[in-house]
């Protein structure tokens, strides 16, 4: 069978998971195409209007797959937990009944289960052995490719901790080994990203900030390389944890990074009209009043890829140069100079 | 901590301000209730919360903050209510907490009183020790007192503003029965501490509004009201919804009062849940916080009672109640009933606010005014066959 997968939301964390499992029934999978314009279109005109703009790219996508005539079914998970006595966002939690009303005469095409992730392996098992009867396939098989599932899942977390971002991740996602033992290169500057994962690698609503980052010549890192253990102590600061893993993971991770000293400034990346990432945005900003690292937030939204980011991006960039005691970068620089090879302002 | 005097300060929720001032006044605190919700407390909560931030926050925010700043001698214990559920709801305090510290207020702390949550070995001590942090040491008797004088007199306040919703659209002088109405708030509110006077005043009170001249009828739209908690119990953030339907004509039921919420909440939970999941099968089969899932219970409950029309009123952005809202067009189709949704923020205004009511409760009316008389025309010809 041909199964859908859209490229948003958990897409950005589970990815290798469903690609190990699908794959190993001997399922197609098709991806939908990484979000454009015509994808945010799609999204914007089949949901409700004050929705948060990654559930609506998360439409959009859906809705690419629903109408692509050979994909059999759309795989719209429903991640409840990520973490024991810790939930997601109820839009998340709510995410396969939003579809099924959302596109009413196709929701016999959505195929879903409920996950309970990172809460041991039993829970996970369930959920595919519902999806696996759904597709027909055998108990013995299931289990086998779930396994499978796990394993490359695992081998993806440890391309991530090893400082590859997920986008290497889904490109290199048939060997994830060869991966993980190449070194990532150290640049004089390096930036870390806090937010969710799907705000983080969506490159075309977050305006591509990895690759502008990239073509400055910066290093970044993300708060999804990091093992929660590392960064378990920011509870203190919090008071209370939030009750969402990945909030948890972009406040607590962002602080982690706001202290590190490799690390020269965060950029915290949220989505419009989401309630929680402004919560670990205002954390962060109290965080970095009281430590004294520059953090820049950028919000995205329908257009947020615009001259004004790229702006922002160079006077953030600017402003770590000069903490660095480098100064600003030169005029006759910004015409042809480069840093590593890399052309500085090459944006 | 400073000798200045403690004082309790809680969120109002609508009328029902007055039981928790009686609650603090018999452990023997002072309390001072903030302003209704007005234009300056919504600026100054707006201005310093995060952008997107739930409304309710940003309200409470900035009611806090202006009873803080017009009482400096004074010490605040701030009340806050909270749940830890998958809404934002949980994370209130620390935040109240950090942004009035980060203005340079230190004349208060932040009490947070939430339910008991897993793991329980951990969550039932915990659950004590906010009480006690609440209530600070009192003989047992006096705090069950105060529970029981608070929770009758949210009872008896929610039966008078029942009552008066129930008149508004029936009285012969309008506005004759708000008259009575806000004294009878206001003998509540001062009532003496005990049950007994409670129940006195409220039949009294009662009695008044009942014999204030007007026409019992029962072909009036009926209109129930869906939504989020915050906004829906405080009418001075909904800006009195529920009044302006009463008085265009509108017989309205609000779905969630203090007693209600509290008793599926804290009491009956399990059972509670259990419905939902129910009521709502095929369109939510998840629990999802806050006050989505009862929405769209509600909206459903509604329709089967006979109602004409559902409004769900929720804060600009609010999570589940946006999940809720797309799945409610849905509920809507298949039930056929109508069903508006306002969002609220601090661009709300009253003049569109009224207009887009308005033009709600008319389209109800004459669906309804269809109705009859299509229901008119089949028993004529029923009459002509026979
Ligand atoms: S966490 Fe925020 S961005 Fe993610 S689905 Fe919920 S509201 Fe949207
Ligand atoms: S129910 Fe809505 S307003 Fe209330 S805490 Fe949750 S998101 Fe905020």
């Amino acid at each position: 069978m041909k199964i859908g997968i859209p490229r948003a939301l958990y897409f950005y964390v589970y990815y290798p998971m469903w690609y190990g499992f699908f794959s190993s029934l001997g399922h197609d999978i098709k991806l939908s195409i990484p979000t454009n314009k015509e994808i945010i279109n799609l999204g914007v005109s089949h949901s409700v209007d004050d929705i948060c703009i990654s559930v609506k790219v998360f439409h959009g996508h859906v809705k690419y797959l629903l109408d692509k005539k050979d994909v059999d079914l759309v795989f719209v998970p429903r991640i409840a937990s990520e973490e024991k006595y810790k939930y997601t966002c109820p839009k998340l939690a709510a995410l396969p009944d939003l579809m099924k009303s959302a596109f009413v005469s196709d929701a016999k095409r959505i195929l879903t289960a409920t996950f309970y992730t990172r809460q041991g392996e039993k829970p996970i098992f369930e959920a595919f052995e519902e999806i696996g009867r759904q597709l027909g396939d055998s108990d013995e098989r299931i289990r086998a490719a779930v396994k499978t599932g796990i394993r490359y899942q695992k081998l993806a977390v440890k391309s991530l901790r090893s400082g590859h971002t997920f986008l290497d991740v889904v490109k290199n996602i048939r060997d994830l080994e060869a991966l993980i033992k190449k070194p990532v290169q150290k640049q004089r500057y390096t930036v870390a990203l806090a937010g969710f994962p799907y705000d983080v690698y969506d490159t075309y609503t977050n305006g591509d900030v990895i690759s502008k980052l990239e073509d400055a010549g910066v290093g970044i890192v993300t708060t999804d390389m990091l093992d929660p253990k590392v960064y378990k102590h920011y509870s203190k600061y919090m008071i209370k944890d939030l009750f969402w893993y990945q909030a948890n993971a972009a406040a607590k991770g962002g602080m982690y990074y706001i202290d590190s000293p490799d690390v020269d400034g965060v950029i915290s990346i949220s989505s419009f009209n989401c309630g929680i990432s402004s919560i670990y945005q205002k954390l962060l900003d109290l965080y970095s009043k009281e430590v004294g690292k520059p953090v820049m937030h950028i919000i995205v939204d329908e257009q947020t890829g615009d001259a004004g980011l790229v702006t922002r991006i160079e006077a953030f960039i600017d402003l770590i140069r000069v903490k660095r005691g480098d100064g600003l970068v030169a005029q006759a620089d910004n015409l042809h100079g480069t840093e590593n090879g890399v052309h500085v302002r090459g944006i | 901590m400073s000798r200045k005097r403690i004082t309790y300060t809680v969120p109002r929720m609508g009328y029902t301000y007055a039981a928790f001032e009686s609650f603090f006044q018999i452990l023997g605190y002072d309390v001072i209730i903030p302003e209704p919700t007005n234009n300056e407390t919504i600026k100054e909560g707006v201005s310093n919360s995060p952008e997107y931030m739930c409304f309710p926050f940003k309200i409470l925010l900035g009611q806090f903050e202006r009873v803080l700043a017009k009482n400096p001698d004074r010490y605040f214990k701030m009340v806050s209510l909270e749940s830890y559920g998958p809404c934002r709801f949980g994370y209130y305090s620390p935040l109240y907490y950090k942004i009035l510290r980060d203005k340079g207020f230190t004349n208060f702390e932040v009490v947070n009183v939430e339910g008991i949550y897993p793991p329980l070995y951990k969550g039932i001590p915990r659950f004590f020790k906010k009480l006690i942090k609440l209530t600070g040491w009192h003989a047992p008797w006096t705090v069950v007192k105060a529970f029981v004088i608070a929770g009758w007199k949210v009872y008896a306040l929610e039966q008078l503003e029942k009552k008066l919703y129930h008149l508004i659209p029936r009285e012969k002088v309008s506005g004759s029965t708000e008259k009575i109405f806000n004294g009878a708030v206001e003998r509540i509110r001062h009532a003496p501490n005990k049950v007994k006077a409670i129940k006195k005043i409220l039949n009294e009170e009662l009695e008044k509004m009942e014999k204030n001249p007007h026409v019992e009828r029962d072909d009036l739209p009926k209109i129930g009201l869906v939504g989020e908690a915050y906004i829906l119990m405080d009418y001075s953030n909904n800006l009195e919804i529920e009044k302006k339907l009463a008085y265009m004509g509108v017989d309205v039921d609000r779905s969630l009062r203090v007693t209600n919420w509290t008793l599926d909440r804290l009491i009956k939970a399990k059972s509670h849940k259990a419905h939902m999941l129910e009521v709502n099968k095929g369109y939510l089969d998840f629990f999802i916080g806050g006050d989505g899932q009862e929405s769209i219970m509600n909206t459903i409950l509604y329709k089967k009672a006979g109602y004409d029309g559902v409004i769900q009123a929720q804060p600009f952005g609010c999570l589940p109640e946006t999940a809720a809202k797309e799945i409610l067009t849905k509920v809507s189709e298949d039930y056929d009933i109508p069903v508006l949704s306002l969002a609220f923020d601090e661009q709300t205004g009253e003049a569109g606010f009224v207009t887009r009511l308005e033009a709600f409760v008319d389209m109800i009316k004459s669906r309804k005014q269809i109705k009859t008389d299509e229901a008119k025309i089949k028993a004529e010809s029923v009459t002509v066959k026979d």
